[in-house]
């Protein structure tokens, strides 16, 4: 269980070390940003691979989540499947392709996002993230994977609707031929209410959206240059609101 | 400038007490020349600061050659690069000197994105009586010339005049971190974190592509170059180091573009060290050839190794510089410390070699002994002429009087970058924004 808390500590860390990464002095350093998506990525290998729920200091608050199928289904409400990995639309708050609906990935999205609202959250904020934790892609976590990218047109119209919203997501980072698909559903979360716009550890995004400079620095590891959404739009898609409650709303949109 | 057989480089921003000591000042390379008789320091506010020993003298000869300030310029400014949207920092990341072929001194000084060839020149001698213009330089009117006279040189107060003369700008994309002369004294090679090019001393607006790790797909990046050197002899031959912890030596004969390597440089992880950090220790932070040129040293993050060019499974020797904070690894990436990237140089002789270390502690490690030594940079610790204490970190149990506990370890105070005399025992330490000379003890 350590093993499970260090490493989600780990991956808090380590997103915050991206996030201010942007506003560096002399731009991106590419090296010291593969480094950190390089650990990030242990971080939640680690993470989900550890069998059982870390101990989660507010309990309570992963009740509802722990009943897998409803809150599954309900989030999903157009019940179509989770938009393939590859799609960075995906990478908003509420899909965790791949991710399981069992406990455990509930609570460890509750972890992660209670930790990225460590500041202010308290128990409840888990609930609201337990629950578009639950409202991940029923199907098993290795499902998305063999999603191609083929398919990614293939969403219906709530995924485009995110999409518009996301624009801003960046590229992801390095690691060649890993599939992010589930891991990074709770990072995204993370990563929305940070309301970043930095790349790295989101799925890869659809080469037209990418805007990144020819050659530039930031390409893998994220770019200062480009400017975030707010923080806050990422997350107001509706299905995301749907299963927030009020409190971690609030975080939301700060 | 205070000035001592111990040479510190105060602060030089208007406050000379240490305490305010400014970002700008903090040392960011140091190196020798190659006779050893000048010491350059770069530093992060742009600066290039040069030493020159002393010539020896009769009267006092305890006082063994002390290093003086020589020239100081600014060598980089800091620039906007208006396309991104980014500034380029002045800090001056690597100097290295050419070998002395006229009474002038020739350097190379890099920031991120620009290398500049430095002209470092005396001027001891000026000309005196000109025809058409007096003494203070105001033209004289031509017609009230009765006589010419030819102009002599005189002597006048030295001056120390340094002056860019090349400016190789504009090949790189990502950050430099390194440069390398070659050993054909035409050509020199920069390095950053995707790409090396080759330059030719002469021309500016060109160089070579060498090396290009770049993917296509930058998503599918996994490894960068952290350090590059030339073979110290053969012209034809380099090595780059990689954030994966592997050497790759290249041989420009085979081709225009060295994407493959010649010889290939990789030690097995120990998977019983395996941790969510061991990426980032085992990243190698500084590649150095051996004087003999056999020989390749590599800095990761917890050890030194050494290399036989004629083995690429596994170093010849390996030491451990700070083993003791394998354990601490976590707290280290938190404060961003596990990033550091130290430095490690060869004695003249190749029997030495020596890295720097957390608490303005630096090692020095007998390549024939197998004996270690940790020494201290600092003032309050030790008195001018006064002989180095060997120091020591306790690890754990129970601490001895004059050891340092690993959690009482200061990791502000880190020494990253350190140089050796080429033939002397005379080492240059540079500890934040201080610079330590220390040499061998005088009888």
């Amino acid at each position: 269980m350590e093993f499970k808390l260090e490493a989600h500590r780990i991956v808090s860390i380590s997103l915050g070390k991206i996030y201010s990464a942007r506003g560096q002095r002399g731009g991106l350093k590419l090296h010291k940003n593969l480094l950190v998506s390089l650990v990030l990525r242990s971080a939640r290998q680690v993470y989900l691979s550890e069998p059982g729920c870390p101990p989660e200091p507010p309990p309570a608050a992963c009740g509802p989540p722990e009943e897998e199928s409803p809150p599954c289904t309900t989030a999903w409400a157009a019940g179509e499947p989770p938009p393939p990995p590859q799609d960075e639309a995906v990478r908003s708050g509420p899909r965790l392709p791949g991710a399981d609906c069992e406990s455990p990935r509930s609570r460890r999205c509750c972890c992660g996002c209670s930790c990225c609202c460590a500041a202010a959250a308290g128990g409840e904020a888990n609930r609201g993230d337990c629950a578009t934790a639950g409202a991940a892609a029923p199907p098993p976590p290795h499902c998305p994977r063999k999603r191609s990218a083929g398919e990614r047109g293939q969403a219906g119209s709530p995924v485009k609707k995110p999409r518009r919203e996301e624009e801003e997501e960046p590229p992801p980072p390095p690691p060649p031929g890993e599939q992010e698909d589930m891991e990074t559903g709770n990072v995204a979360s993370l990563i929305s209410i940070f309301g970043s716009s930095f790349s790295g550890l989101l799925s890869k995004e659809p080469k037209g959206r990418r805007r990144t400079p020819l050659d530039g620095n930031e390409a893998a590891a994220g770019t200062p240059a480009e400017a975030a959404a707010e923080p806050g739009q990422i997350c107001c898609d509706e299905p995301v609101l749907r299963t927030l409650n009020p409190w971690s709303t609030a975080i939301v949109a700060f | 400038m205070e000035e001592d057989v111990e040479t510190r480089k105060i602060s030089s921003s208007f406050l000379r007490d240490h305490s305010y000591a400014t970002e700008a000042d903090i040392i960011s390379t140091v190196e020798f020349n190659h006779t050893g008789e000048l010491l350059a320091t770069g530093d992060k506010g742009g600066r290039v600061v040069i030493f020159q020993r002393e010539q020896e003298s009769k009267n006092q000869p305890h006082r063994r050659g002390e290093y003086n300030v020589y020239s100081t310029f600014q060598s980089h400014e800091p620039e906007f690069d208006y396309l991104k949207s980014l500034e380029i920092e002045e800090k001056i990341n690597k100097i290295r000197w050419l070998p002395q072929q006229n009474a002038a001194y020739f350097l190379l000084s890099t920031n991120d994105k620009t290398v500049k060839l430095w002209k470092v020149s005396e001027r001891d001698k000026r000309p005196e009586g000109y025809n058409l213009k007096d003494e203070d330089g105001r033209l004289r009117d031509p017609s009230m010339i009765t006589m010419l006279r030819v102009p002599v040189l005189r002597p006048m107060d030295l001056m120390v005049e340094a002056t860019p003369r090349r400016v190789f700008a504009n090949a790189h994309t990502y950050h430099i971190n390194s440069i390398s002369v070659n050993s054909d004294y035409e050509t020199y090679m920069s390095a950053d974190d995707l790409r090396i090019n080759l330059w030719n001393f002469e021309i500016t607006n060109q160089s070579f592509n060498i090396v290009d790790i770049k993917p296509a797909n930058m998503e599918e990046l996994t490894e960068v170059i952290t350090a590059a050197e030339f073979h110290p002899h053969h012209c034809n031959t380099f090595v780059y180091s990689s954030s994966k912890g592997t050497i790759r030596l290249c041989d420009m004969r085979t081709s225009a573009l060295c994407d493959r390597h010649a010889k290939f440089f990789e030690e097995p992880e120990d998977p019983s060290n395996r941790s969510f950090f061991s990426e980032i220790i085992s990243s190698i932070s500084d590649v150095k050839f051996s004087h003999s040129g056999r020989y390749i040293m590599t800095r990761d993050y917890l050890t030194v190794k050494v290399w036989d060019l004629n083995m690429e499974n596994r170093p010849i020797e390996t030491y451990q510089v700070h083993d003791y904070l394998r354990s601490k690894l976590c707290s280290l990436y938190e404060n961003d410390c596990i990033f550091d990237k130290f430095e490690c140089v060869w004695n003249g002789s190749d029997s030495v070699i020596m890295t720097g270390s957390y608490n303005n502690f630096f090692r020095m490690f007998d390549r024939n002994t197998k004996r270690d030594v940790t020494l201290e940079a600092s003032r309050e610790n030790s008195k001018p002429r006064a002989i180095l204490k060997p120091r020591k970190v306790c690890v754990g149990g129970k601490r001895r009087k004059d050891e340092i506990s690993v959690d009482s370890l200061d990791f502000s105070k880190k020494i990253l970058h350190t140089a050796w005399h080429p033939s002397e025992n005379i080492i240059a330490v540079a500890a934040t924004n201080n610079l330590y000379i220390f040499q061998d003890k005088v009888n």
